[in-house]
């Protein structure tokens, strides 16, 4: 007995060092738990101030490039919506559809904007964490989008931080996309390798579309609006069992320098998911009762 | 609370705050990350208690992981080479030597010190991408990551130590 206890006492790091390991490898494998993972992530409060006093210092010096980015983009669209209202007016005679329908549009979505502080590209899982959390109305599975196009999901929330899956992340990221001006639609995955190429697979082989047609969200998932830019197609294959097209994307927002989000928040989501689950909890009856 | 404790907490915040808001972010060639946190768990004074050298291991492990999003990879790594060190710096100490050495240029030699440093790194780097890379296996790319970062770190642990040494 007195041999054992020696053996421990002059041996118990090693003791300790098992233990370290396995809560290591714990840490790792249950990485994606949602419960456990909130407080050691980078959502964390501590964590995510910090993070945000860097941003605010090194996005100083791209405040320039910003600017002149967001003040074209305005122009352009300025320029376009002139141009569809002339058109529509020509045609229907009304002068104030624009703004009765942009009022409707907007009062079912609200935007929270929100600044990025942490951000990666290179890894084939990567994560973006914004300064914007449940105390400003952000709640998980809401969609996220910048001034030029789709972002991504949000996984987590804590009271101040949230961290979003953007489109480039190989294994959760699922953003229903469709061809502008057609209906037919796929879901957007990104395969690794540079941040600016996207796929977009199983589209029909008997769909028209052309190179340098854009690619938006379709609206068919409660989490994004219809619309919302993904990209350009680029170039096209054929899928592995040669049945559709796969369709490479050139992504049109620039993840390597994101700053300003918005989170779109949906206030008919919660509408559309209770009667979605009602609709399938009574077909589950129906086929037992069967 | 000793002298030397308050010297390693500094050690550990500036580590720490230098690789997640600066080193995190360089990947040379797409292979090579400096990985310079490792120079704490390398300079750990001979005679200190093993207990101590896996906590404080483990404990800055945790801190970078939970910047970087990635749990449990940094700080099992970091707790491998905290188990090893003492056990092979036992083998590089030259004979009647200070009770407390620390491994560094001055006291081990240019030469003693950077194999010693080769060694811990490059257990290292291999555990540290083997575990990253857990879910594809691609071993070439394993062995490339590895080799590279274990380069770049090496440079960087050869910089702080010309500055200590003087």
């Amino acid at each position: 007995m007195s041999n054992l206890l020696d053996f421990l006492r002059k041996y118990h790091h090693w003791l300790l060092f098992v233990l370290l390991e396995v809560v290591s490898v714990v840490l790792l494998f249950n990485y994606n738990s949602y419960q456990g993972s909130v407080w050691l992530s980078s959502a964390n409060v501590a964590v995510g101030k910090m993070y945000e006093l860097e941003s605010d210092v090194t996005s100083f010096f791209s405040m320039t490039r910003a600017n002149e980015e967001l003040t074209l983009r305005n122009f352009y669209l300025e320029r376009q919506v002139d141009q569809l209202r002339r058109l529509y007016t020509e045609v229907t005679h009304d002068t104030t559809v624009i703004e009765r329908q942009e009022l409707q549009f907007l009062s079912q979505y609200k935007l929270i904007p929100a600044k990025v502080v942490a951000n990666t590209v290179h890894k084939p899982d990567n994560l973006i964490t914004i300064d914007k959390g449940a105390a400003d109305g952000v709640e998980v599975n809401m969609g996220v989008a910048c001034g030029n196009g789709v972002v991504g999901v949000v996984y987590l929330v804590s009271e101040h931080y949230a961290v979003v899956i953007p489109a480039l992340n190989t294994s959760m990221s699922r953003i229903s996309c469709s061809i502008r001006n057609s209906n037919y639609f796929g879901y957007l995955h990104w395969n690794g390798g540079d941040p600016a190429i996207a796929f977009l697979e199983d589209v029909p082989r008997h769909a028209r579309f052309k190179k340098g047609e854009w690619v938006v969200t379709s609206g068919y998932s409660s989490i994004f609006p219809s619309g919302v830019l993904v990209g350009q197609i680029e170039k096209v294959f054929n899928s592995a069992d040669g049945l559709s097209y796969k369709l490479q994307l050139r992504l049109s927002t620039d993840f390597s320098c994101l700053r300003d989000v918005c989170v779109i928040s949906d206030k008919r989501v919660g509408e559309q998911v209770k009667l979605l689950e009602a609709a399938r909890d009574s077909m589950a009856l129906t086929n037992r009762d069967r | 609370m000793s002298v030397e404790f308050f010297k390693r907490l500094g050690w550990f915040v500036a580590l720490c705050l230098v690789q997640v808001l600066i080193l995190n972010h360089i990947h040379l060639f797409d292979v090579a990350i400096p990985l310079l946190y490792v120079y704490f768990t390398i300079t750990f004074r001979r005679g200190t208690p093993k207990w101590m050298i896996l906590l404080w291991s483990f404990a800055l492990g945790l801190a970078i992981d939970v910047f970087s999003n990635t749990p449990g990879l940094v700080s099992g790594s970091l707790t491998l080479i905290a188990v090893i060190q003492p056990y092979l710096l036992e083998l590089f100490v030259p004979r009647d030597s200070a009770e407390n050495l620390e491994a560094s240029i001055s006291t081990l030699g240019l030469g003693k010190f950077v194999i010693f440093c080769v060694i811990l790194l490059m257990i290292y780097c291999l555990a540290f991408f083997a575990l990253e890379a857990f879910s594809f296996y691609n071993w070439q790319y394993w062995l490339t990551c590895a080799g590279a970062s274990l380069l770049l770190t090496l440079v960087l642990v050869m910089a702080i130590e010309s500055v200590r040494a003087k």
